[in-house]
């Protein structure tokens, strides 16, 4: 972070301030989420060997030669990779490409390829429909995935599935993916991961322990966040019904180009920077408020983005990190929060 | 009126122009006849129309990157038209809407900036400016960065609203 920076972000928020951003900032100082609860306290006789994961998500890569958003993705590669301690791995959250043409999947897919560690990673809408998920499943595998590592254990759905709205319009697969580009769009509908996701999942964890330590990762929030842009999950309520068994279940997602934290029942819900632009937050109003993070500066280009990285204790409570490219973060945000 | 225009009234819920036509046709002597009015709303509705499309990247010298206002601006979110003129860090002077617009195209997008007084820039101002309808004018402050459409959990679609997600803190 170059002082130039500083002096324009200072410059930008003198102006912002104005609009309530002061008052705002100086009520999530000092703020506890207060979510270590006892139920917490006691998991950790299932044993978790602390760790750490990063997250990377929604580059939105184009096709031209040398986009910007090209180098945006390498850089949030070389932050993953410069991190002390490493990350054991590194979750993407979805949206590699920006209009879903394999190109742009390959070219997300060879930057990626630099990280030190290994990836996992769920597809988000501008990755999927122009040809229904073909080029990301042969470059990126199963959409739908279960691991253990070191006493958690991590689920991915693909929670970006929507009724066939294209067939009877007689739609081209390009009109299919330009009607779901459009974060805005009303004709798609909200997405979910469907039943056949549900019925897997349910099978998946049928056999866990209810204190067995939950990591859930999907490109849209598992709560209704924003409805109209898909800041949602249609079937975000059964997953949570699935997963009620657990004293404890972690969710990451992509989607919303902010950070962002809620937390309903047992699911502690974090959203993740993106690395091409950021996102306005909806008028809604948020559970935890504090943690916004400040209006994006658009005079600087990368302001607003960066990666996150989570450190899980031995008793399965995460130090959830932004990691921002500029200093987008409010000062409750700056030294991370626990879920 | 064509179907797009149709699409576009259900899309933005236009219908708000027909009560002012109502309140309209209650006077004595009508200031405009109701075909009048009704080719006044049209025109509007089809700049509105223009205005969607160019904040969704139908003119191609806007862009050189691929990038449309509605990637960061959904809904024209975060452009609070209604607050300008206003200060702008970036030119260190009060500035108005249409000069915002053209930085964010030269900039962002890296493209070609519009002419000002042209039919496609008055589009781009009916769009923003018809999403904000009934926002606050407050200009020369920076006013919050969100969306004018205030949506309840759910009603953007037709699913019901469970609500969840306001009221969960514990
Ligand atoms: C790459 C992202 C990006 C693109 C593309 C973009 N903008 Fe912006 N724009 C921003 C950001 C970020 C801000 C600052 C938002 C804030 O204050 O919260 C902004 C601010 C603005 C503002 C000033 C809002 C205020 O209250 O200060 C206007 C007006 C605006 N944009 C219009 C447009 C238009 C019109 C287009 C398309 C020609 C466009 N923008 C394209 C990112 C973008
Ligand atoms: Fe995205
Ligand atoms: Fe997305």
């Amino acid at each position: 972070m170059s002082d130039i920076v500083d002096h324009s972000r200072r410059q930008f928020l003198s102006f912002a301030g104005k609009a309530g951003l002061t008052t705002f900032v100086a009520q999530a100082v000092g703020i506890n989420l207060g979510m270590v609860d006892i139920v917490r306290a006691q998991t950790g006789k299932r044993g978790v060997e602390p760790f750490r994961f990063a997250i990377i998500s929604d580059s939105h890569l184009y096709s031209m030669p040398d986009h910007k958003f090209d180098q945006q993705l390498a850089d949030a590669v070389a932050q993953v990779n410069a991190m002390t301690p490493l990350p054991d791995f590194v979750l993407y959250g979805g949206d590699v490409a920006q209009n879903g043409t394999e190109d742009q999947l390959v070219k997300g897919s060879k930057i990626l390829k630099d990280l030190k560690m290994p990836l996992k990673i769920i597809p988000g809408e501008h990755d999927w429909y122009l040809d229904m998920g073909d080029a990301w499943r042969g470059l990126f595998g199963d959409e739908t995935w279960s691991f253990n590592h070191k006493g958690v254990h991590f689920i991915g759905l693909n929670s970006i599935l929507v009724r066939d709205f294209w067939t009877g319009a007689g739609m081209t697969p390009l009109e299919r993916m330009t009607v779901m580009e459009m974060l805005e769009s009303p004709i798609p509908g909200p997405w979910g991961v469907h039943e056949k996701q549900l019925e897997w999942l349910a099978n998946d964890v049928k056999d866990l322990a209810p204190d067995t330590p939950i990591v859930v990762f999907t490109h849209s929030p598992l709560w209704d966040y924003y409805p109209r842009w898909n800041f949602q999950t249609s079937d975000a309520p059964e997953i949570r019904e699935i997963l009620s068994k657990f004293d404890n279940v972690m969710s990451y997602h992509g989607h919303v180009h902010q950070t962002l934290f809620n937390r309903i029942g047992n699911m502690s819900s974090v959203a993740a920077l993106s690395t091409s632009w950021p996102w306005p937050y909806p008028p809604v109003e948020l559970a935890f408020p504090e943690t916004r993070m400040n209006r994006a500066d658009p005079s600087i280009a990368t302001d607003g983005m960066g990666t996150q990285i989570i450190d899980l204790s031995g008793s399965f409570e995460g130090l959830v990190q932004y990691q921002p490219f500029e200093d987008s973060l409010t000062p409750f945000m700056r030294d991370g929060f626990k879920v | 009126m064509t179907n797009k225009m149709l699409k576009i009234e259900r899309l933005l819920a236009v219908s708000a122009l027909a009560g002012v036509i109502a309140a309209g046709t209650s006077w004595a002597r009508a200031p405009f006849t109701d075909e009048e009015l009704a080719e006044q709303k049209a025109a509007l509705v089809e700049s509105i129309a223009l205005g969607y499309d160019l904040w969704h990247g139908s003119r191609a010298d806007m862009t050189t990157n691929g990038l449309a206002c509605g990637n960061c601006h959904p809904d024209t979110a975060a452009s609070n038209p209604q607050t300008f003129p206003k200060y702008m860090t970036m030119y260190g002077k009060v500035i108005p809407f249409r000069e915002m617009v053209n930085w964010c195209i030269e900039n962002p997008q890296a493209g070609t900036r519009l002419d000002v007084d042209g039919d496609d820039m008055t589009a781009m101002e009916a769009y923003a400016f018809y999403l904000h309808r009934g926002k606050e004018i407050t200009p020369g402050l920076a006013s919050e960065q969100t969306t004018p459409i205030v949506v309840e959990y759910g009603t953007g679609f037709a699913r019901t609203p469970t609500g969840i997600g306001v009221d969960t803190k514990p």
